[in-house]
């Protein structure tokens, strides 16, 4: 029988072009307030490195100078890869060497550093996380294997660019409320609908961005959970689903098949279901991406995702409040920090402390993390209970 | 044959790691023949064509593929597109459906408007210059 594991501390660097910074420091800074709150590196057995692609850096071996910068180093590490799901898959096998009890305490920290290229560079790397044999000779970049999915759903479901477009005015609405955001600004209905095009459908508001940025969270066993805090946050399901690598191998391109998936596996582990929750992270790299989340979790019918962008029911007053930290859209999105940065907002959440009351969200009981890696190949659900 | 491997490549940016099995494909396309393959075991079929079969890992075949027509089944129109491929910009990636429910991914080289879903493809071949070769859409 698995232990119980909570989620015990959490820390966030600030989100953005950090040239102020390399991958270490930015760790540093998302280590600190876990220290801060006393959790010092000899109460940790081990460490999971979450980093997605040591290309943009060229910074091999990253948990080993990421162990040692942080004074890790004697400590057993390890670094885990899947693409924009790093995040949450990182925190998956960390959970798996608790629960089993290899370790009782892990620190899990995301990083990536983006903006050591261009963006054209940077577009580049990403679409070799393509097909590298049939489709990146086409030149399909990573905004366009969702401008595909766009295309369709559009065309399926008859949907106008401006319910997406309210998607990133609700992203950066919220955005502008986070401190550690990486473009905390707010955007007009009519800006969003009307800015440059980068992959039509898709255009410049729909994408999310290109960041330098940590996030970490702590772990612990269930007995050594109260060493460490009296507001734990329970790891209560999770679920991993995969899809066909070529996109146009999919059934369809209005769902991603893995994550209907990993939704039924962490639902089912969880004993709950997509009404029972609070609030969502979801992985809107796109906003298309937001609007079929919303379907393939269980809060829309297929084709009705819709209603809850024009209901405003994602708002952080609304039925299910999503990415009311801005979300990748504008609070940024470092591949490898992404998913632990989407578990820190759920704990600051439930905790209360999401930095302004325009935010907050109320009484969060369940939370739900939806981290997809590439256009849909990998994707992690973690659901967490407030434990308190 | 000469028995010496012609240096041939896919497509507009490409990975240059050609196998045996690959380079059949390539030479095929060369002479304007789209293959796919054939699980021996199985009788499986794949487009764009595996080495191996994904479900018994036998050794394919590759067989010509016939079809030519296709409906548009998804479309974008690269804007912003990879540092390879800045100066080709903007181009149209299709998914083309054929009438056996295989699909394709290719550019669409003669749009003069938009492109529709469910609007007829033509299968075409092209060469980009001396190396590089691909299938592509017409409408």
């Amino acid at each position: 029988m698995a232990r119980r594991v909570a989620v015990v501390a959490g820390g966030h660097s600030k989100f953005g072009k950090r040239y102020d910074a390399t991958m270490r420091e930015l760790c540093a800074e998302a280590f600190k307030p876990i220290l801060d709150e006393g959790i010092t590196q000899d109460m940790i057995d081990a460490s999971v490195l979450s980093y997605a692609a040591s290309q943009f850096t060229g910074q091999g071996a990253g948990s080993a100078l990421i162990a040692d910068y942080l004074g890790l180093h004697e400590k057993p590490h390890l670094r885990v890869e899947s693409a924009c799901t790093t995040g949450t898959a990182s925190l998956r096998a960390a959970w798996g060497m608790v629960a089993s009890g290899l370790y009782d305490i892990m620190l899990v920290l995301g990083v990536e550093q983006m903006n050591r290229v261009t963006s054209a560079q940077a577009t580049e790397l990403m679409a070799r996380a393509g097909d590298m044999r049939w489709e990146y000779p086409f030149g399909i970049s990573f905004p366009a294997f969702y401008a595909l999915m766009a295309s369709r759903y559009m065309h399926e479901y008859n949907l106008p660019h401006e319910v997406l477009s309210m998607i990133a005015v609700k992203s950066h609405h919220y955005g502008a409320q986070n401190p550690k955001a990486h473009l905390p600004r707010e955007v007009t209905l009519e800006a969003a609908h009307n800015s440059v095009p980068i992959c039509r459908p898709l255009n410049l508001y729909d994408c999310s961005l290109i960041t330098d940025g940590a996030a970490a969270v702590v772990i612990a066993a269930e007995d050594r959970v109260k060493e460490f805090t009296d507001e734990p946050m329970w790891i209560r399901g999770i679920g991993a689903g995969a899809s066909e690598m070529m996109v146009q191998d999919r059934p369809s391109l209005t769902s991603i098949p893995g994550a209907k998936r990993a939704a039924k596996a962490a639902y089912k582990m969880a004993g709950l279901e997509p009404k029972d929750m609070d609030m969502a992270e979801v992985h809107d790299c796109f906003t298309i991406a937001e609007l079929i989340a919303y379907e393939d979790l269980g809060f829309a019918e297929p084709g009705k995702g819709r209603e809850i962008v024009e209901n405003k029911e994602n708002y952080h007053d609304g039925k299910i409040p999503v990415n009311v930290d801005g979300g990748l859209k504008s609070k940024g999105h470092p591949l490898g920090a992404t998913g632990l940065s989407m578990t820190y907002e759920i704990l600051m959440q439930m905790r209360g402390e999401a930095q302004k009351p325009s935010r907050q969200i109320d009484d969060v009981q369940f939370g739900l993390a939806h981290n997809v890696g590439q256009s849909g190949q990998f994707v992690n659900i973690f659901i967490f209970e407030r434990g308190w | 044959m000469s028995g010496e491997k012609k240096e041939l490549y896919l497509g507009y940016t490409t990975d240059k790691a050609v196998t045996p099995f690959f380079q059949k494909f390539l030479e095929a396309l060369e002479q304007e023949k789209l293959m796919m393959s054939r699980c021996p075991k199985c009788g499986t079929e794949y487009l764009p064509p595996r080495q191996h079969c994904q479900k018994d890992l036998e050794e394919c075949e590759l067989v010509e593929f016939t079809e030519r027509e296709a409906k548009l089944h998804s479309y974008v129109i690269v804007d912003f597109a990879p540092e390879s491929l800045t100066s080709r910009a903007p181009y149209v990636v299709a998914i083309g459906e054929f009438p056996s429910g295989k699909k394709l991914t290719a550019h669409i080289t003669n749009l003069m408007s938009m492109p529709e879903i469910g609007m007829t493809l033509k299968l075409a071949f092209d060469r980009i210059d001396e190396k590089k070769i691909t299938y592509k859409w017409l409408v």
